[in-house]
């Protein structure tokens, strides 16, 4: 047994290559499903993965419960205040509501309807690339889920699209992830444009919004949701807020640099959307 | 060295890997220094081709190879391959131009982080990505930031290399 890497040294080399071909191919042709070494052993890992996650955020909330309870007091005052005004603009919305639904049966239009399935899912692990930005969720295949599906908090903002899939398990690709384009939308101006991953706001945690309408006037925080253009993705879902307008390198264009409403780090639970039905 | 010796010594060279992969995907990457978590399972094939040589460096490279295309996302095959030629590489390397120390671990493994960067770059290129200094600036955080780990990770497969047995007594 000495010697045996020595005498079969080319058959490891055969072996590799024919391994990494075997599964790349089978990689292509599952389309987005994982193969059958990674599925397996991430269905194998999954309860590791489990009580690692439930540990790990035990852990960072008696951190936070130790630590953080001025920052905790300052949040909850502020958030007071934002729910008084909330309040009272619910009190003047619901006048409007019902002036909205006599106009509707009036006319005889049809309602607006959003209609969704949702899979609840919990976060069990974070990247472990520094070049792309993902998340495992508990939940795969098994659970009808599909890959192309997107992901949001409980506050309904935008996690991301799966984009690989296991038996019990999926990895979501996040909405900061460099390799995200989809359409979005500006909530106060009705403005279309696309959000689009970038390298180096990837790493601030960040995005950006690019082919901006013309002339518009952008304000700092003012909200970017999914426009739902393509059907692919469900439409109004909030993706993040404008930081700020930057020129890009070549000084021809604008694009904003667009902050995620959700905490991807701290994210532990998530709804997957396996299918939705929008009227408007 | 007998068969049980063998698969003792490469069990526990397995044994090994595990805490490494542990901390490189639940532990570190979900706190990032500079924005980025460290690559530790590449260092461990660097450190066993290092101590090991050529082709025992292309079997665990393998072994590693398969283990990162099932835990990174989108690799596809690519780390199997290139992990297997890059532990026979370092393990050359090794063997005839740098000692089996170390220093020769910390140049292996600095060589195979920038031949995966620089692979991962092109592509990166080829596919359409633009924004090369970005993309620099993110490989130099990231190598610099796992390099750190090569003493730690040198110094488990040292002490595996020391206790499992060489050759059988009689």
């Amino acid at each position: 047994m000495k010697d045996f890497f020595r005498r079969n040294g080319i058959l490891i080399l055969i072996a590799a290559i024919l391994l990494g071909l075997v599964t790349a191919v089978v990689s292509m042709l599952l389309g987005g499903a994982a193969n059958p070494f990674a599925n397996f052993l991430g269905v194998v890992t999954t309860p590791v993965r489990n009580g690692i996650s439930a540990v790990t955020n035990w852990v960072e909330e008696r951190y936070s419960d130790a630590f953080e309870q001025e920052q905790r007091k300052a949040e909850l005052e502020e958030l007071k205040k934002r729910n008084a005004e909330l309040e009272a603009k619910i009190r003047e919305a619901e006048a409007a509501i019902q002036e909205n639904e006599r106009l509707y049966n009036l006319l005889e239009l049809q309602p607006k309807n959003r209609t969704f399935e949702k899979e609840a899912a919990m976060v069990t692990a974070h990247s472990t690339s520094n070049w792309e930005s993902t998340l495992t969720l508990s939940k795969g295949a098994g659970q009808g889920i599909a890959v192309g599906d997107c992901v949001v908090d409980e506050y309904w903002n935008l996690v991301g699209v799966v984009a690989e899939l296991g038996e019990n398990w999926c990895t979501v690709r996040t909405l900061i992830d460099a390799g995200t384009e989809m359409g979005g939308q500006l909530s106060r101006t009705g403005g279309a444009a696309i959000l689009e991953g970038d390298l180096t706001l990837m790493g601030e945690g960040k995005l950006k919004l690019t082919y901006l309408p013309e002339n518009s006037q952008l304000i700092s925080g003012d909200l970017v949701e999914t426009s739902g253009l393509g059907g692919v993705y469900p439409s109004g879902i909030v993706a993040g807020h404008v930081e700020e307008v930057r020129t890009d390198v070549s000084g021809m264009t604008e694009y904003a640099v667009i902050v995620p409403e959700t905490d991807l780090d701290s994210l532990q639970q998530v709804f997957v959307i396996k299918d939705f039905d929008i009227v408007e | 060295m007998t068969r049980q010796d063998f698969f003792i010594k490469w069990g526990v060279y397995t044994l090994a890997l595990l805490p490494v992969w542990f901390c490189e995907v639940y532990l570190l990457n979900r706190y990032p220094l500079f924005g980025v978590a460290p690559m530790l399972l590449p260092l461990a094939a660097m450190a066993v081709a290092v101590l090991e040589g050529t082709m025992a460096g292309a079997g665990f490279g393998l072994g590693v190879g398969i283990l990162c295309d099932a835990v990174y996302f989108n690799v596809d095959g690519t780390m199997t391959l290139g992990m297997c030629l890059l532990g026979m590489g370092a393990g050359a390397l090794a063997q005839y131009v740098v000692r089996q120390n170390l220093v020769g671990c910390l140049l292996c493994s600095l060589l195979a982080l920038l031949c995966m960067d620089g692979m991962r770059i092109l592509l990166l290129l080829l596919g359409g990505t633009t924004d090369l200094p970005a993309m620099l600036s993110l490989a130099g955080r990231e190598i610099a930031w796992s390099m750190v780990f090569v003493f730690p990770v040198y110094a488990l497969f040292l002490w595996v290399f020391r206790r499992v047995p060489k050759k059988t007594v009689l």
